[in-house]
């Protein structure tokens, strides 16, 4: 047990780092954002859709739950190419990573859709909303509220998990650390520093989503919400 | 304090004790061809653990380059061969203790190992090359510019690449299975990588051949001799000189490498 540390021998790689971390950040904001939109529909469909769609959200949901996201990757980056088609591997993981979040993203606005009470959809109906405005209003935006803080987890979740793309050649942090600590053979503090930079996105991410809880639920403004 | 000088003083006695017992030891090594001679058997140390040069087939016999070339070397100088097995970091400590008379274990020739032991003239080479399938034309390194090179992330071949190939995307996968799969795919247009792993695709995927466009750079490997072995030295490199020119050390290497052996070395 006489190990030196030497974090000094990855100072030279910051801008390595740094790039990493913004690849990282970008990944998981492309896909949180489509992830979202992705799931929402689906979460719609599959309650208020009609059967054929239904069964079509389900069996995605049940596939992609029940499958590795590693090979969901894997598919999608090689099958695509074996197809013919070049796909940038950046392009290839965040495809992965949106329809990997969008199956439970779905599931969690679901399980908000359903506790709506239906007095207010009747109450919505005698007010006269047309049923976008019903949607909108009283549907979509308060199930979304009430499951904010899982779908919180679930996007912080997926930034951790953008680290599995580095299998695919997307150099994002993990790559930049598997690269570095086979450099300098400090393998202990490379991980060390990286495990020290994703918990500081997984607080980005949080600060970020509760800023965008207080904008958008006015409520929660109104009330005061923990992080 | 006082134990540690007994202690200290008793490994003195015991390495200047190991150092006699060496010096003692030596003259019975100095002339190791004799020695082959008289027991009427050469003994070469071979790494059976590192394919394509060592390893054992379906029904654990040795076979690879370095078996057949130990073969080969055993049968011109006239004597039965013995395959002792080494690991490749104890190729030296085999040699040194005279467990084997020579090493053939795709032992490159370095600076520091040459202060240790002698080396016989190169016999082969382990090369890191850009390897690709036949519809990717690439002549010279500025042939790589906008191509996609793909690579194992932290390799010597990850580091030779990305020096020498500027302009050349550089795509990093962990491992060599994954390599493969992305050349194969097509996600990227060529690999750094050894005539080795190039060969084990074009085993399995006789229809579409990769085939080496660059050589990036080449260790030659050779035989690993106790120093001052003259004579025995002097032996192995006419073997390796005859057998380079009539082509039978580079049908050997090219049966299992995949590649020829480079030009200069045939001649």
């Amino acid at each position: 047990m006489t190990y030196q540390f030497d974090f000094a021998a990855l100072l030279p790689y910051w801008r390595e780092f740094a790039m990493g971390v913004w690849l990282t950040l970008q990944l998981s904001f492309v896909a949180t954002v489509l992830g979202f939109v992705l799931g929402t529909l689906c979460a719609i469909g599959r309650s208020d859709g009609a059967p054929w769609v239904k069964a079509l959200v389900a069996c995605y949901v049940e596939v992609i739950r029940n499958t590795p996201l590693l090979v969901q990757i894997f598919i999608i980056y090689f099958g695509i190419a074996t197809l013919g088609l070049h796909v940038d591997a950046n392009v290839a993981a965040v495809l992965a990573l949106v329809v990997n979040v969008g199956a439970y993203t779905s599931e969690i606005v679901r399980a908000g859709l359903e506790s709506i009470h239906k007095s207010q959809l009747e109450a919505a109906e005698c007010l006269g909303l047309s049923r976008p405005q019903t949607y909108w209003h009283v549907i979509v935006r308060p199930a979304i509220e009430r499951v904010y803080p899982a779908l919180t987890s679930q996007y912080v979740l997926l930034m951790l998990a953008s680290s599995i793309t580095s299998q695919i050649s997307a150099e994002e942090l993990t790559a930049v650390a598997n690269r570095i600590q086979s450099d300098t053979f400090r393998s202990f503090e490379t991980y060390i520093v990286v495990g020290v930079l994703y918990l500081a996105l997984s607080f980005v991410v949080r600060i970020a989503f509760w800023l965008f809880g207080l904008v958008v639920f006015v409520r929660r403004r109104k009330l005061g919400t923990a992080l | 304090m006082e134990r540690m000088n007994i202690s200290r003083r008793a490994f003195l006695v015991g390495a200047t004790g190991l150092a006699v017992a060496g010096s003692l030891a030596l003259p019975a090594f100095a002339d190791t061809l004799e020695e082959i001679k008289k027991r009427n058997k050469i003994l070469i140390a071979v790494d059976l653990g590192s394919p394509p040069f060592g390893m054992t087939d379906g029904n654990m016999q040795p076979i690879g380059s370095d078996v057949e070339s130990a073969r080969l070397f055993a049968a011109e100088l006239g004597v039965p061969l013995e395959i002792v097995q080494v690991t490749s970091p104890n190729r030296i400590p085999f040699l040194l203790t005279g467990k084997a008379d020579m090493v053939m274990a795709s032992f490159s020739v370095t600076d520091e190992r040459k202060k240790v032991i002698d080396f016989s003239d190169p016999y082969g080479v382990i090369q890191i090359v850009v390897a690709g399938p036949k519809s990717v034309s690439v002549k010279d390194i500025k042939d790589l510019v906008g191509k996609r090179l793909g690579t194992t992330r932290g390799s010597s071949n990850d580091k030779e690449a990305t020096t020498q190939a500027q302009g050349a995307e550089m795509v990093r996968f962990d491992d060599d299975a994954t390599l493969i799969t992305a050349l194969v795919s097509g996600q990227v247009n060529l690999m750094a990588s050894s005539p080795q792993v190039m060969q084990a695709v074009n085993a399995r995927r006789p229809n579409d051949p990769l085939e080496v466009k660059l050589v990036l750079k080449t260790n030659p490997y050779a035989v690993g001799l106790r120093k001052g072995d003259d004579a025995l030295r002097e032996a192995v490199n006419k073997v390796i000189a005859s057998n380079l020119k009539n082509g039978k050390l580079n049908e050997i290497y090219t049966r299992y490498n995949g590649t020829s052996l480079p030009e200069e070395m045939l001649k």
